[in-house]
């Protein structure tokens, strides 16, 4: 490219890495017992031997499914070309099931260089389908059919599920479904027909472990030493985020910010931060860059709308409503909350005594803010004034809130 | 006045123009019929790029902020994880973003959630400016692509990206070896999301919202990156499907001094301008935070500020300071009761209108007063009446309509409505208590016109001397017989909303009704009417 900064360089080159699950996963692959390895057998086996077979990828978002099925993909089609064709369709788009079959037709037409209609009905779309299969099979192709978000297919009829597996229980075709599904139930959920087609062969994906962490933090940040980059530049960058991974207050984040959220992904976006605020003059990461990092990740958007958005008159709008609540009032609504103000007014004389529209006004400012909300649905005929509300914020984030802004009458 | 210091309004403009941008190219290419098709220049910002420190002065106290978005968004050809931009309103995310697009001279696409009302329009939007096309009339205005569902979506998406970025790429080679005025930099394309919050409310905001999340990974394209903004915190998505989370940047809600800074933008005599907001400040700021609202508030009492001063360009001492203080002191505390209200008209007018409203109160004239003082509008006498019975039937008991009305009417029923008010005051509080929180109770059309009938037939003799005032107006008010006029009137209150239509009531079949407006609407209607409305509510 030649940039005439090396460390912009990097900084692109890790912003590029970070963004790319399947070099994030490379790691995890050499293994012999790791899911690449499990996964890649099963499939790599009905390939070659020819049967059908259908398999379940679960386990926590975040945690490299696509991508270690991805990996495995792109290696299987290196070593057996034009033996596999791929098919994905994803729960969030196709899980509506004549959809489903147009994407399917769609993607098998563009595999085989076919002409792909759009007026095709659903069940010419099915009919060519199952033909497809059949040919595959007798060509001995096999064609991958990757369902990700499963669980959502399974919404319907099933209809979907039950021709794929159905399909596949003839000796003529020869094809593979892999579900990926966040669902650990999400065999369960499956219609006594299609669960009975359906091999019970599943996958756990699970957030790294510790060890698995650090590896991974170093294959993430490193920078090679044979690239385009200057060789001193990437061995003295090397030198520093070692002992930055090494140390002790590195740990600390680390610890803090797994335990909210182990996986993958979430320390995915707390790398992207950290290495945006890389300091380009130097060129290096410094643990300042980690520390906001974590202090930016983990926000609790609540508090800070109550402690830095909120005027003191929606802090006094909420107050009433926490006395409303303390009172055990099961229901209440603006006026009987304007009722509770009117009240805290008379006891205890603050110099805060608005009209009632303004207060309105507030009131629909924390509406917006979502720090409040309806109770129901029901009733949009019905004005603001009247319909019960209820609050988002527990007592102990109003208190906190409060705290931290100024000294409000609370009972 | 007031205008230009507050960036609401440069807001505005930035929207406008970031849209013209394209408009504005669609209108001149449409002249020359067609001989410059649309080009790919189109997607960065119209507009010469600003530099860095003009980005920073043109946003005071947002300086963080947008080092952040810069830093998140990178150097050139860099790929970005999705980034969520929230803050309340009017907080200058949408035009920090755009400005900064600007600076960086970046293609991007912007769409808004709210112009872009449901999936389709979404979709279709952002197709069209990514295949740079434009409706006009040869096409009959219909979009480059028709697609409904996220799944044809992301098919054409991904092969207009793939084309917009193939192109980016060439340009940028070019670009290297001479450098053209006007193209993008680098190769990638932003898509922008604006008012977020708004797609939860759509009919299949289960679907799109996860998709709209998800769209990073399921396009799979690094020269992609994806910016939403939103009103509303990250927190309140959360789904039971769960969506990978994007990267949070908050734009918090500007503190006093913050907002004294922007309010002193751009004043012709700042040293004056800072004295008044010295003033007026801190007790709007307990109110509301908000630059559009304090904007419109602060501006009316400027004016009122100024008053005693010839001449505006003076810089004042602290003697004259406290003149002008003692001068603008009461009007602050009704201000402040009044600082949500909209001035339809200029802010000169607002003294002749109250003083005009205050007349007009006293002299009854026809026509109600509304809410804000000054809106009048016309409404025939019987409507009025039907307005008052709806209101009546909406906010009294179904229980208590046989002892206040009386189908003999005239002055006996006077009494009898004093003694039940009377006895009303005696009922449990609790009653009132539930009334308060119900609103106004559903009706169905029988009760309303039996009120009406009272009513009418009550106000029958009042009604008769007042024709002759008002010239016939009230003519059908009290005829009774018209009933299908009634009925008309009852459809065209609906269609203003005076009254809403509910469901039928599942046990009767028939429609129920339910008055919306205030009580001090229909006191004002009563006035005009010379009615004693105070006599028939319950309470």
């Amino acid at each position: 490219m030649g940039r005439e900064n090396p460390a912009e360089e990097a900084l692109i080159l890790l912003r590029s890495r970070l963004c790319n699950p399947n070099y994030i996963f490379t790691p995890f692959s050499d293994s012999p017992d790791s899911n690449y390895s499990k996964l890649k057998f099963i499939i790599s086996s009905s390939v070659t031997e020819a049967c059908n077979n259908s398999i379940l990828l679960l386990g926590p978002r975040g945690c490299g499914k696509i991508a270690v099925l991805e990996l495995v993909l792109r290696d299987l089609l290196v070593e057996h070309p034009d033996m596999i064709s791929v098919i994905r369709l994803n729960g969030l788009l196709h899980s509506d099931d004549n959809c489903a079959l147009k994407e399917i037709a769609r993607q098998l037409c563009v595999e085989h260089q076919l002409l792909f209609s759009k007026m095709v009905s659903s069940d010419d779309n099915s009919q060519f389908m199952i033909a497809m299969l059949q040919e595959c099979g007798l060509a001995h192709k096999t064609i991958i059919f990757v369902l990700d978000e499963f669980d959502l297919f399974t919404q319907g009829k099933q209809r979907l599920l039950y021709s794929l597996l159905d399909a596949m229980q003839s000796v003529t075709s020869q094809a593979v479904v892999i579900g990926v599904s966040c669902r650990l139930d999400a065999d369960q959920i499956l219609e006594k027909r299609v669960r009975s087609r359906f091999s019970h062969r599943k996958l756990l994906f699970l957030p790294p472990s510790k060890e698995d962490l650090q590896r991974l933090l170093e294959h993430i940040l490193s920078l090679p030493t044979d690239s385009s980059l200057p060789h001193d530049y990437a061995v003295e960058f090397n030198a520093k985020l070692h002992n930055i991974l090494g140390d002790e207050r590195f740990k600390e984040i680390l610890n803090t910010l797994s335990s909210s959220d182990s996986t993958v992904n979430h320390l995915l976006r707390f790398l992207f931060r950290a290495v945006c605020h890389m300091n380009l003059e130097s060129g290096f990461l410094s643990l300042e860059n980690f520390k906001s990092a974590l202090s930016s990740v983990q926000r609790q958007p609540k508090l800070e709308c109550l402690q830095a958005d909120c005027s003191i008159l929606e802090l006094y709008i909420l107050v009433c409503m926490k006395r409303l609540e303390v009172k055990e009032e099961n229901s209440y609504n603006f006026n009987s909350v304007m009722k509770e103000y009117k009240a805290i007014h008379d006891s205890f004389r603050t110099p805060d005594y608005y009209a009632r529209n303004v207060c309105l006004r507030a009131f629909e400012h924390l509406l917006q803010r979502e720090l409040i909300c309806f109770t129901d649905n029901r009733g949009h005929n019905q004005s603001v004034e009247y319909r019960p509300v209820k609050l988002l914020i527990s007592s102990q984030e109003l208190y906190q809130g409060l705290k931290s802004s100024r000294s409000c009458p609370v009972s | 006045m007031g205008k230009e210091e507050s960036p609401q309004v440069t807001r505005r403009t930035t929207r406008f123009s970031s849209s013209m941008a394209i408009l504005n190219n669609a209108a001149e290419t449409t002249k020359t019929s067609y001989h410059h098709p649309p080009m790919l220049k189109d997607l960065v910002f119209g507009e010469e790029p600003i530099s860095l420190d003009d980005l920073y002065s043109c946003f005071p106290c947002r300086r963080l902020q947008i080092f952040e978005l810069i830093r998140l968004l990178g150097p050139m050809d860099s790929p970005l994880l999705p980034l969520f931009l929230y803050g309340g309103p009017a907080t200058g995310k949408t035009s920090i973003i755009l400005q900064i697009f600007r600076h960086l001279n970046r293609s991007f696409i912007y769409s808004s959630c709210l112009t872009c009302y449901n999936p389709r329009i979404l979709f279709e939007s952002i197709l069209n400016q990514l295949l740079l096309h434009r409706k006009s009339a040869a096409n009959g205005y219909s979009s480059a692509k028709r697609c409904e569902r996220p799944s044809d979506f992301i098919n054409l998406l991904r092969e207009a990206l793939i084309d917009v970025t193939n192109n980016l790429k060439e340009n940028s080679g070019k670009l290297s070896s001479k450098k053209l005025m006007g193209r993008a930099n680098g190769k990638m394309i932003y898509l922008i999301f604006d008012n977020l919050e708004l797609v939860r409310e759509w009919d299949k905001s289960s679907n799109i919202l996860p998709f709209l999340f998800k769209l990073y990974d399921l396009l799979k394209m690094p020269e992609v990156g994806l910016i939403f903004i939103s009103n509303t915190s990250p927190d309140t998505y959360y789904s039971n499907t769960g969506y990978i989370e994007p990267v949070p940047v908050h734009f918090p809600d500007y503190t006093e001094d913050d907002l004294h800074q922007i309010f002193m933008r751009n004043q012709a005599n700042p040293k004056l301008y800072s004295s008044f907001l010295d003033i007026v400040m801190r007790p709007f700021s307990r109110i509301t935070r908000r630059v559009d609202e304090l904007s419109t508030a602060f501006s009316p009492l400027f004016k009122k500020y100024c008053e005693p001063l010839s001449d505006l360009g003076l810089a004042p001492n602290e003697e004259m300071k406290r003149r002008l203080f003692s001068h603008l002191h009461p009007h602050i505390a009704p201000s402040l009761n009044e600082i949500f209200t909209v001035q339809s008209q200029s802010s000169l007018e607002i003294d002749t209108n109250k003083e005009k409203s205050k007349r007009k109160g006293n002299m009854k004239k026809l026509g109600v007063c509304e809410a804000f003082d000054d809106i009048d509008f016309h409404m025939s006498t019987s409507a009025k009446y039907l307005l008052l019975s709806a209101f009546l039937a909406s906010r009294n008991p179904a229980t208590l309509d046989a002892s206040l009305f009386d189908s003999t009417g005239g002055s006996d029923n006077r009494k009898r409505k004093r003694k039940s008010s009377e006895k009303s005051i005696g009922l449990k509080e609790t009653a009132e208590q539930e009334l308060l929180m119900k609103g106004p109770g559903t009706f169905p059309l029988e009760r309303l016109l039996a009120i009406f009938q009272c009513l009418t037939s009550v106000a029958e003799g009042s009604l008769d001397e007042e024709q002759q005032e008002n010239e016939g107006l009230g003519a059908e008010g009290g005829d009774s017989g018209l009933m299908s006029d009634v009925l008309l009137q009852l459809s065209s209150l609906c269609n203003a909303n005076f009254i809403s239509k509910g469901r039928s009531c599942p046990l009767e079949g028939s429609t129920r009704y339910r008055s919306t407006v205030s009580e001090d609407l229909a006191l004002k209607v009563a006035r005009s009417l010379k009615f004693p409305l105070s006599k028939y509510l319950y309470r």
